[in-house]
């Protein structure tokens, strides 16, 4: 299939009449990082949550591997998918939170299981294994037993991702992975994110590090007000912005 | 302090702030408690006017018997008596049935209060509404007298004339099944309100992060949700079934023997009313701490991944009291050699 692996067309959603996203089109490749960037209000997470179907757009076409998200197309209409069909969807794309969200009544290492098993069908042992290999990846093997209050916030976070990563997804969606940590733990969350880029895993990322969107990205989107004021490759966007909006934002976060 | 006073050289004495009205206060208590518990182990002529005669110096002396003003062996005598017993087993058959129907209709209620459809929610709410607002005493006697209204009752299909099953509900529904209903759901009304809170309590983040590793709502609501709304929803639980255990008594009004309905029964055969009732709370305060101490490890287990560091069990803080002590001592010994 060469679909892209995300395709989106003249995205929509407004909250009453508070119009939210004001068509957006965007497209990632397979194997591309996409930053997002923009003040907040300006419709970046609610894009990304779209994408997953945690929010639903109202109109435009939004396709994940070229499937419809939320939706199927039958005789020219759109039909909601059921919850299960979403929920198959869902469990291809892994989504990391700014708030990290992991399960607070179990284990780091039930954190990573329970999903593969109870959604995937992963036997315990197997199950096991991947979280192990998974936490060995970010730097986390020693906490397994640990419950999420115990660790801090880089730490959360990496197991986060770990658990994203362990339902196998195609695709990373991060939503401000980093704005709810302390600055020095900032660091040890984009080295984990840098390294699964480079194994080429497709990420779009919701983000104020510009530094990360610089060096990791090959493209970035300025959102402004529900609208995607620019966009291109990173050192054109960061380095050479044409709007005076973005030339005002990019003063302000760097 | 005047600047010409001089400092030792040593750290000065520390001087701990006496607690005067503390001290009054705990004389005034231990002479409330010195006086309650006097009361308790004293002995009274025999209201009976039953009398002890014994030999003096070749005469006969005869005073008034002395007996327990709580008739401790009257109490002593029926604690173990089998129609007591056996009230206390109906007791406790009624607790859990009650709070099995309870328990598991007002999770349900809960989850209808919190449906978007706005006539579920409407119909949950006004299941509280109603039983909340009711008193338990009507509902069970409403439930004994079911019959009257429902003679038979028929298993079939709504408003067509197709029957599977026809009972009599006189049979079906005896005292104790009424009791049973009646506090069951009068039980679920509370109880939702208790399980809406914690389910209301758990972050919504654990419910996108759950949606996100592609959980049904039903996995996210059984695997994700309930078990951390647990943690709000044991205490006041906890209580609930402890008040039950006590309004359970209610179903003596209906005839049931329970441990209220048989020690009454046996008091009104008798007249050894005082010493029944401490019969009846004796055993009831033994079923309620029993169920204390459970659920304190309940809530432990349950508690997991919500602090830092557990609460110690009793045990481990008896033990570490004890360590305490002994270092204490061991401190003191080491001053005084």
């Amino acid at each position: 299939m060469n679909a892209p692996m995300v395709e989106a067309k003249g995205v929509a959603k407004s909250y009453g009449a508070l119009q939210v996203l004001k068509g957006l089109d965007l497209t990632v490749q397979r194997g591309e990082v996409t930053c997002l960037i923009g003040p907040s209000g300006s419709g970046k997470s609610t894009f990304l949550r779209c994408i997953n179907h945690l929010e639903q757009h109202d109109s435009g076409v939004l396709r994940v591997e070229g499937e419809l998200v939320g939706y199927e197309l039958r005789h020219d209409k759109l039909y909601e998918r059921s919850p299960k069909q979403i929920c198959n969807q869902r469990a291809n794309i892994g989504m990391v939170f700014q708030r990290f969200n992991l399960f607070q009544h179990l284990t780091v290492l039930e954190n990573i299981t329970i999903g593969q098993e109870k959604v995937k069908g992963v036997s315990e042992d197997a199950a096991r294994r991947r979280a192990r290999e998974l936490l060995e990846r970010v730097g986390l093997d020693a906490k397994e037993k640990s419950y999420p209050v115990q660790l801090s916030g880089g730490q959360q976070q990496r197991v986060a991702i770990a658990r994203a990563l362990a339902m196998e997804p195609k695709l990373m969606l991060f939503d401000e992975p980093t704005s709810a940590l302390d600055p020095e733990l900032v660091g040890e969350v984009l080295d984990v994110m840098r390294d699964l880029a480079k194994s080429g895993m497709t990420m779009i990322v919701v983000t104020h590090e510009m530094g990360f969107a610089r060096e990791v990205a090959n493209s970035v989107y300025f959102l402004d007000q529900g609208v995607i004021e620019e966009s291109g490759p990173p050192a054109e966007v960061l380095g050479n912005p044409r709007t005076e909006r973005l030339r005002s934002f990019l003063s302000k976060v760097l | 302090m005047s600047s010409t006073e001089s400092e030792s050289e040593t750290s000065p004495e520390v001087v701990p702030l006496r607690h005067y009205g503390r001290w009054a206060g705990i004389a005034v208590t231990l002479v409330v408690v010195a006086m309650i518990v006097h009361t308790l182990i004293s002995k009274v002529p025999d209201p009976t006017g039953q009398t002890v005669c014994h030999l003096s110096h070749g005469k006969k002396v005869c005073q008034p018997a002395l007996v327990w003003r709580y008739s401790w062996n009257t109490v002593g005598r029926y604690l173990f008596d089998p129609l007591v017993l056996k009230g206390v087993w109906l007791t406790l058959q009624i607790t859990f049935w009650a709070m099995v129907i309870g328990i598991s209709l007002g999770l349900v209620v809960a989850i209808m209060r919190l449906s978007h459809s706005r006539l579920l929610s409407g119909i949950a709410w006004s299941y509280t509404w109603f039983f909340r607002g009711t008193p338990v005493l009507i509902q069970l006697f409403f439930w004994f007298a079911i019959s009257i209204p429902y003679p038979h009752l028929t298993l079939g299909l709504p408003f067509l004339p197709v029957t599977f099953a026809h009972i009599n509900s006189v049979r079906l529904l005896g005292a104790m099944n009424a009791a049973i209903i009646g506090l069951g759901l009068n039980e679920a009304a509370y109880f939702s309100e208790i399980a809406r809170a914690g389910l209301i309590s758990v972050d919504e983040g654990q419910i996108e992060a759950a949606t996100s590793i592609g959980m049904t709502p039903a996995q996210t609501m059984r695997l994700v949700i309930l078990p951390q709304a647990m943690r709000v929803i044991i205490p006041p639980t906890g209580n609930e079934v402890i008040s039950m255990l006590k309004t359970s008594s209610l179903a003596s009004a209906i005839g049931v023997m329970e441990l209220t309905g048989a020690t009454q029964a046996i008091a009104a055969a008798n007249f050894d009313t005082v010493p029944l009732l401490i019969v009846a709370s004796l055993w009831y305060l033994f079923a309620t701490t029993l169920m204390s101490i459970g659920q304190f490890y309940v809530e432990r287990h349950y508690a997991r991944g919500s602090l830092r560091t557990q609460p110690p069990t009793p045990i481990q803080r008896l033990r570490r009291d004890l360590r305490g002590v002994a270092m204490r001592v061991r401190a003191r010994d080491a001053v005084t050699r």
